[in-house]
């Protein structure tokens, strides 16, 4: 039976180049490595594989590309900018429809009342089915679970 | 941010390559994942790792929904070798390059991803086991399985 010296260290390796390794395990390898002559070529091969992935051009940009991306205008404006403006639009839209349709003096008072009553009733259905979507979303313990 | 951003872009750009083997999805992919950063920077906890971390989180998060929304193709990892031999990188890209780019598609998806992020990005075990949500005492050997497979294409190469 090998004792633990005797044994190739196998991924502790990669462990040891990439600096991941307590001190008694870098211990381990460094010992092992003076020893076995296969895993000593090993981390020599792995460390020059590292070296050459790290000096690799994997990318065909530089970093002008991203800056240009980023000073995109469509890219920095926050998309609640957005959101505010169309929501602010929708209210003062709704406010001037609501003050012209209230003064309108061609239409009967029983007529707007029946307006009111079904447009009333749909946005208090629009806003229960939003506040339930929203109460569960807050709610749902499934909701940090990426697919 | 944005100083940081810009220089993680490429490191971004290398790893949406490997998983999306296309050079111009993964340019998308790094500029929706940019977007999502400015537009939403509230969305990256400082508490919970670093912005390095979690913009590959987000670049990786849009490959998946890049991959899902386009045809699987059996010919994946030929197009990601045809890709890095073409006209137009080939005139950018050079040969020491292009052998490593080769190498790295004719290893699995896993292995070339794991591989670009420790290696060419330059993240810790820790940072790769949440961009690539894997259990963090699995990233070793995940990573030295990977490094071995390519050790090997370099050798059948150089045969």
């Amino acid at each position: 039976m090998m004792n633990e010296m005797e044994q190739h260290v196998g991924e502790m390796l990669s462990g040891y180049i990439d600096g991941e390794l307590t001190q008694q395990q870098r211990q381990r390898v460094e010992q092992h490595c003076q020893q076995c002559a296969e895993c000593g070529e090993t981390l020599e091969e792995l460390k020059l594989l590292k070296q050459r992935v790290a000096a690799g051009k994997l990318s065909i940009f530089g970093e002008d590309k991203w800056r240009e991306d980023m000073n995109n205008p469509s890219v920095q404006t926050p998309r609640s900018v957005g959101w505010i403006m169309f929501i602010a639009g929708i209210l003062v839209a709704g406010a001037v429809g609501l003050y012209v349709f209230i003064s309108d003096p061609s239409m009967p008072v029983w007529t707007k009342l029946m307006l009111v009553a079904i447009y009333g009733g749909l946005a208090v259905l629009l806003y229960s089915v939003l506040r339930q979507r929203l109460l569960e979303q807050k709610t749902d313990k499934y909701k940090d679970v990426e697919i | 941010m944005q100083h940081e951003l810009a220089h993680l872009g490429n490191g971004a750009h290398a790893f949406a390559t490997q998983m999306l083997g296309s050079v111009d999805d993964a340019a998308d992919a790094v500029h929706d994942a940019l977007t999502t950063a400015l537009q939403r920077p509230e969305a990256w906890d400082a508490s919970k790792g670093t912005l390095k971390t979690w913009f590959m989180r987000v670049v990786r998060n849009r490959c998946i929904d890049m991959i899902r929304l386009r045809k699987p193709s059996a010919d994946e990892v030929d197009e990601l070798v045809d890709s890095a031999l073409g006209p137009e990188e080939s005139l950018l890209i050079e040969q020491r390059d292009r052998a490593l780019q080769v190498a790295l598609a004719r290893l699995e998806d896993a292995q070339r991803q794991i591989i670009v992020l420790s290696d060419y990005v330059g993240l810790s075990y820790r940072e790769i086991a949440k961009v690539l949500d894997v259990p963090a005492g699995t990233v070793m050997s995940r990573l030295h399985r990977a490094r071995l497979a390519l050790k090997k294409e370099f050798i059948a190469d150089d045969e």
